[in-house]
């Protein structure tokens, strides 16, 4: 099938493509920021002892969890401005994969903390040091090594849902390869040229990802 | 005498090599004998093709090509699609006709096979009611926010006629850039008098101002693959067997012109 691939027509769109992976590319880097902000968050409101200040975090994470993000976006989009608020379709598509990511990104953490074997803590406390400093100097630095892999495992789907934003009109990697497939009616050359900016995009992540395994994994513990 | 022994067997061998190697069935030949007609239409394109208050589908195309299939004599069968999923529905064979209301652009028939119009429909601007926007001159100011169909005659026209807007695409059935509108995402929207019209008409009664003035003149037809020319050439004559009985004009009366459909569907 792929024999056939106009490749001059690619080319010629090369400018758009590009556009629209910096554009997945910016979007992604922000909403991970955003995400990582959240899941922090909402991980130490979910770990900490107090039951008042745990129920914010388990409803969120569960709202975000049991709802589509294609739901979710639409909510924001066409929802807000029932409440008067009217933002520009980037900043919703960055709040929206933000909200989405940082739930699942507050269970990785929270599933990495709570890896850490008790005793740990439990010696933590018999030689007398705070919770704040069990958490700074037992729990976390071991925790978020084990958290790395799976965070940027989540980078890499929030990259992809990015894709989901074309449709309120940002314009990003996906939509560039629809305008292809729309103007030229073209859709395959469309979705492969889509398809490769996604793939390079996964494969930076991917050997970072390892990279950084290779040199800060803990003996025993992966 | 030898000359027409020898030009009678060359016909005769002619006429041989025509029944050993049968033309390759065409798609109508396809058509009747798998027993139904598959036809790509819109998911939501009131009022050419929707589903209405009962959950039926209906509208202006499917009345008509259910016609058509009946006067092939076969089922037809439906496929929905986005808007932007049609032509390459049509496209890959997954349907033998695309029913929707397409204008037949020279870019699109460089990849399918147009019948002729049914009919001929003209773009419009509608805005939201009591905003800021009281004419189509508004939407050309600079910077104004305009959403369009991705992939439709409007997304096309938009940068001749408000030339200094700022063009939203939006994906998915028109009621999309409705909701655009609607909820103040976009300042103003474009598209087929027609649809605008019929699809204004399932949101509140003063939601929209439709701006009158006609902003291009465009035909409207179906389209078949161009290795389906014996189905286009049946198309033809269904347009104008329907053209000649009244029933094309029944049809639209009944679905564009008016709206008379609302009180049914």
């Amino acid at each position: 099938m792929l024999g056939g691939l106009n490749t001059r027509v690619m080319l010629e769109y090369l400018p758009e493509i590009w556009q629209g992976f910096l554009a997945t590319l910016f979007l992604s880097a922000a909403s991970f920021v955003g995400a990582m902000v959240l899941g922090v968050l909402a991980c130490a409101l979910a770990i900490q002892p107090l039951r008042w200040l745990r129920a914010p975090a388990v409803v969120y994470v569960d709202a975000i969890r049991a709802t589509p993000l294609l739901a979710q976006l639409y909510f924001l989009y066409f929802g807000l401005p029932r409440l008067g608020v009217v933002l520009p379709e980037m900043l919703i598509g960055i709040i929206a994969l933000s909200l989405n990511s940082g739930a699942y990104m507050a269970e990785i953490i929270r599933s990495g903390i709570l890896s850490i074997p008790r005793g740990q803590v439990e010696a933590g406390m018999s030689t007398g040091l705070s919770y704040l400093q069990r958490m700074r100097l037992i729990v976390l630095p071991q925790a978020l090594r084990v958290t790395v892999s799976p965070l940027i495992g989540q980078a890499i789907v929030l990259i992809k849902d990015s894709s989901l934003l074309s449709l309120i009109s940002v314009v990003e990697l996906t939509r560039a390869g629809q305008r292809i497939a729309i103007d030229r009616f073209m859709p395959v050359e469309g979705l492969v040229a889509t398809a490769l900016g996604y793939l390079v995009l996964y494969y930076v992540l991917k050997s970072a990802a390892g990279a950084w395994q290779a040199r800060n994994s803990l003996p025993g513990r992966g | 005498m030898k000359n027409l022994t020898a030009l009678a067997c060359a016909a005769i061998l002619t006429g041989m090599a025509a029944v050993a190697t049968p033309a390759a069935a065409g798609t109508l030949d396809d058509i009747l004998a798998r027993g139904e007609l598959r036809v790509a239409v819109q998911t939501q394109g009131p009022p050419f093709s929707f589903m209405d208050k009962n959950g039926q589908r209906t509208g202006s195309a499917i009345e008509l090509t259910t016609l058509m299939a009946e006067e092939m004599g076969v089922k037809v069968v439906y496929l929905d699609f986005d808007w932007d999923g049609l032509l390459p529905a049509l496209m890959s064979g997954k349907a033998d006709m695309l029913a929707a209301d397409m204008t037949p652009t020279l870019a699109r028939a460089t990849k399918v096979a147009f019948t002729k119009p049914f009919m001929y429909v003209g773009a419009v601007a509608f805005a939201k009611q009591g905003g800021d926007i009281a004419s189509v001159e508004d939407c050309r100011k600079p910077g104004t926010t305009l959403a369009v169909l991705l992939g439709s005659t409007g997304e096309k026209l938009a940068p001749k006629v408000f030339p200094e807007a700022e063009i939203k695409s939006f994906k998915g059935g028109g009621t999309l850039i409705l909701d655009a509108v609607a909820s103040g995402q976009a300042k103003c929207g474009l598209n087929d008098n027609s649809a605008v019209k019929a699809q204004a008409a399932a949101y509140p009664e003063g939601t929209f101002t439709i701006f009158e003035e006609m902003l291009s003149k465009e035909p409207l037809a179906y389209a078949v693959r161009y290795d389906s020319m014996d189905l286009l050439t049946w198309g033809n004559l269904f347009i104008d067997t329907v053209t000649l009985d009244g029933r094309l004009d029944a049809n639209l009366d009944y679905w564009v012109n008016s709206d008379a459909w609302k009180a049914d569907h």
